[in-house]
């Protein structure tokens, strides 16, 4: 049992044996969503854990995971939930298939240039926004442009999918990518995993997600319409979820529009993936997501913090679909 | 040890630890585990219907234990409920094979109730899909294993929202409506279950049955506030309403007495549509109360805040500074009170889920506090359900016994309307039999501080709490499980009885919950 009111103690972080079964994950947990599987659920796997299951004996549940970290959050215990599922796949003989990719990439970045001189901020961009460098560059320059953020030469983005896949990082890739950041007061980062953990490995260092960077410039938030419908990057929120929780509510307030967040104002993901479809091994499925946060809603536009969510909700194709960078250009815009 | 024979289908003492117990005759029921005979054949005549049937540990242990953490127990199997038709192929084939199904929905309940010891654990979660919302005749039909907050969030959608429903998100629907359900609008709207206008269930011979008051009134009767002997329901028409913000106000008391006299002037000159008691121990006793519009707070202001006798928050923070100030060997208590209000207060006023002073999902708000401040892997929450005349001492009487056992403690009460159409539904329930009017409930919540108890000490807790109940001819919320003991002692034979010969010719060979209450 965690530490309870009035008795002048701090809490613990907390481990699986705290789950005290309450089910406030499985309300938003988007696997659960799709399933209606308990056992593919944090509680699942907790429960599971405290009468004595092994990693390999929930293999499937934690493997389905998507790392949105929604369930940290709600949680009541303040269970590491995410922490608690990187551990378990990194105990899965199958994080080997991953290990083999993660070196493949490791190799990669130890060829690339050594990065340019850290500037007092720093861009890490993801995969998705590298390959759209319209759009990066336009970020770097809202951002206030190369004399203001570097744009990291080295993004991390190996070490990103090691993290995903619960695979150890060596100590001297490890050293090799935060060398880069350690002067940096500020580091911005579109990958809201790897964000999590930058904040661990960088404590001095203010880390904040790409969506929160972007939605705090006047030129984007102005843009935002009533109409729209603003997706949060999940990760990034959750991770940070009491001091972004306000920030999102004063947007909300000023732009009134429409957010992914549930009653209990928990980002809900338009793209959930498992750790195989994260690694390419099976097809991606959004669309119960999707379904769930349009439905029943009046919207006319969707603002995305995230490329990949565009790009889900631009196959579905029902809506125009703009990134917040794209806000700032947008010339339709009121 | 002298270990007494039980005829099966009624309730003996329990043997065990009788010197644990503080002057009553010890009658714990945590039932035996069913030893498993024909269970192969029977999950193969399951299998062989195309129903899933779970059987690793992994699966199994999900469902070891439920919220109370005190009643342990292992399913030989878990089936996730998909469709009425699969729940009757369940119930017919354990009918055939005598194999015991016990139905967990929410998995809230703290006395056993919805562990399994043995036999199938029926998980209705796995049908929790909204069928359909009729926004213009306010009524929603949905699956009955959806919770309370996952229907709160489709009806969102549609600017809609639940009548009644407990402060807890993860209580199922179906659940609920087998055992009560109260609601700070309680007082206004009556009992969660009094909210159904249809249902259908599957009864424990696996027929699907619709039934409402007036198609196949008798069984509509027995399931709700049935406990779960009489069918398994899998979907319900519930009403609806208009979604609105509340605002709310929180008077302080120092008397628990003058507090619930207050609370039932409110409650029957319905002078609020949301009111209830929420304490720390017995020294802040806070009356909330809390409106749909502002023209119902308007007249509250005017006609009846003058006549509370309870304070604004500085008010009474004064007067309770004055008060430990004067009694400095309560500095403990004191303290306690100060850190508490700290960091409870802060919790119930979070700006997310405030808009210009007004709460807008009042569920989140009370249920994220209850899970974070009140939950652990162990809970006891023994329950006092009375008329409005018996409330007051009963409230004092388990608040003597909550001093007796814990440091510190909340009690939460809260009024119930009866609907006196509903008089059938509310035999052997929660409501009890006296009561006109209203039936009042108060929860005695002890906070564990960090300590562990043995669970005969909860036990004894429990026992006190509730022999204050058989005293004064009260009723509980939580008599089954571990405290179906007290059945025969607060209903008497002649009720019991009848409801079992019911249950025995609705169910023949007592697989349905059978544990529960019987």
């Amino acid at each position: 049992m965690q530490p309870r009111l009035g008795n002048g103690t701090a809490r613990r972080p907390a481990d699986f044996t705290a789950c005290s079964g309450c089910g406030l994950c499985l309300l938003v947990c988007p696997v659960w969503r799709r399933t209606h599987d308990l056992g593919l659920t944090p509680l699942g796997r907790a429960k599971a854990l405290q009468y004595g299951a092994r990693a390999t004996d929930i293999a499937a549940s934690t493997e389905s995971c998507t790392l949105c970290a929604a369930c940290e959050p709600v949680c009541p215990e303040e269970i590491a939930l995410v922490a608690m599922t990187l551990d378990l796949r990194s105990r899965l003989p199958q994080a080997a298939a991953a290990q083999v990719r993660f070196a493949h990439e490791a190799s990669n970045a130890a060829t690339a240039p050594m990065p340019p001189p850290p500037a007092a901020a720093v861009l890490l961009p993801d995969r998705a926004l590298r390959e759209r460098p319209a759009t990066l560059a336009r970020v770097s320059a809202l951002l206030g442009g190369a004399s203001r953020i570097a744009l990291g030469a080295d993004d991390g983005a190996d070490i990103a999918l090691a993290l995903e896949a619960g695979v150890a990082i060596p100590a001297a890739r490890l050293e090799r990518f935060l060398q880069a950041l350690r002067r940096a007061t500020t580091i911005v980062a579109a990958d809201g995993l790897l964000l999590r953990h930058l904040r661990i490995w960088l404590p001095r260092a203010r880390s904040v997600g790409l969506g929160e960077a972007l939605s705090r410039l006047p030129a984007v938030r102005g843009r935002l319409r009533a109409s729209d419908l603003y997706v949060i990057e999940p990760r990034a929120y959750h991770a940070d979820y009491q001091r972004l929780v306000k920030h999102y509510d004063g947007l909300r307030a000023a732009a009134a529009c429409a957010f992914n967040l549930d009653l209990q104002r928990i980002a809900v993901p338009a793209t959930a993936r498992s750790l195989a479809q994260r690694l390419g091994l099976e097809a991606a499925d959004d669309g119960v997501q999707l379904r769930w946060i349009l439905h029943g809603r009046k919207i006319a536009r969707v603002v995305v913090e995230n490329l990949e969510d565009g790009a889900a909700f631009e196959q579905a194709g029902a809506l125009p679909v703009v990134h917040l960078a794209d806000l700032a250009d947008d010339g339709t815009s009121a | 040890m002298d270990i007494p024979l039980v005829e099966p289908g009624t309730v003996g003492p329990c043997p065990v630890a009788p010197d644990a117990l503080q002057g009553i005759k010890r009658q714990q029921t945590n039932p035996g585990r069913w030893n498993g005979p024909n269970w192969p054949e029977f999950a193969a005549a399951l299998r062989s219907q195309g129903v899933e049937l779970q059987e690793t540990n992994a699966a199994r242990a999900i469902f070891a234990t439920d919220a109370g953490g005190t009643a342990h127990g292992l399913p030989h199997g878990v089936v996730t409920a998909r469709s009425a038709a699969q729940v009757a192929q369940l119930l017919r084939t354990a009918q055939a094979f005598r194999v015991p199904v016990t139905v967990c929905g929410g998995g809230l309940t703290t006395e056993g109730e919805s562990v399994a010891f043995g036999g199938v654990l029926l998980d209705m979660s796995g049908m929790s899909h909204v069928i359909a919302i009729d926004a213009a005749a306010l009524t929603v039909r949905t699956e009955a294993g959806i919770f309370w907050h996952s229907l709160a969030e489709e009806l969102r959608r549609q600017d809609l929202d639940y009548l009644s429903a407990p402060l807890n998100l993860t209580s199922s629907v179906g659940g609920t409506l087998g055992v009560g359900g109260i609601d700070v609008n309680s007082a206004r709207l009556g009992c969660s279950a009094d909210q159904a206008l249809a249902l259908q269930v599957v009864t424990p011979t696996g027929d699907i049955v619709e039934c409402s008051d007036t198609h196949n009134a008798e069984l509509f009767q027995r399931v709700i506030l049935g406990y779960g002997q009489f069918g398994v329901i899998t979907e319900a028409t519930l009403r609806v309403r208009r979604y609105t913000p509340l605002r709310m106000h929180y008077f302080y008391y120092a008397s628990l007495r003058t507090a619930i006299e207050d609370l039932q002037v409110l409650d029957r000159n319905d002078a609020s549509d949301y009111s209830g008691i929420l304490t720390i121990m017995d020294c802040a006793v806070n009356v909330l109360v809390a409106f749909d519009s502002d023209e119902r707070e308007a007249a509250f202001m005017a006609d009846w805040r003058p006549r509370l006798r309870g304070h604004g928050e500085l008010s009474f923070g004064l007067r309770t500074l004055i008060h430990y100030i004067l009694r400095p060997w309560k500095l403990g208590e004191a303290w306690y009170l100060l850190q508490r209000k700290r960091e409870l207060f802060p919790e119930l006023q979070r700006s997310e889920y405030m808009h210009d002073g007004t709460m807008f999902d009042r569920s989140v708000v009370f249920s994220r506090a209850v899970w974070k401040f009140w939950g652990s892997r162990q809970m006891v929450i023994p329950d006092l359900a009375t008329s409005a005349e018996k409330f007051v001492e009963a409230v004092e009487r388990g608040n003597a016994v909550c001093r007796k056992y814990f440091a510190h403690y909340t009690l939460y009460l809260v009024g119930i309307r009866l609907r006196p159409e509903h008089r059938a539904h509310y035999e052997m329930s929660c409501i009890p039999p006296d009561a006109e009017g209203w039936a009042y409930g108060c929860e005695f919540e002890p906070m564990f501080d960090d300590r562990v108890y043995s669970r005969d000490y909860l036990q004894s807790f429990k026992n006190e709490i509730y022999d204050i109940g058989v005293d004064m001819g009260a009723s509980y919320y939580r008599f089954g499980g571990m405290m179906k003991g007290y059945i025969r002692r607060v209903f008497g034979d002649a009720v019991v009885d009848r409801q079992l010969a019911l249950k025995r010719a609705a169910d023949p060979a007592m697989i349905l919950n059978r544990h529960v209450i019987f």
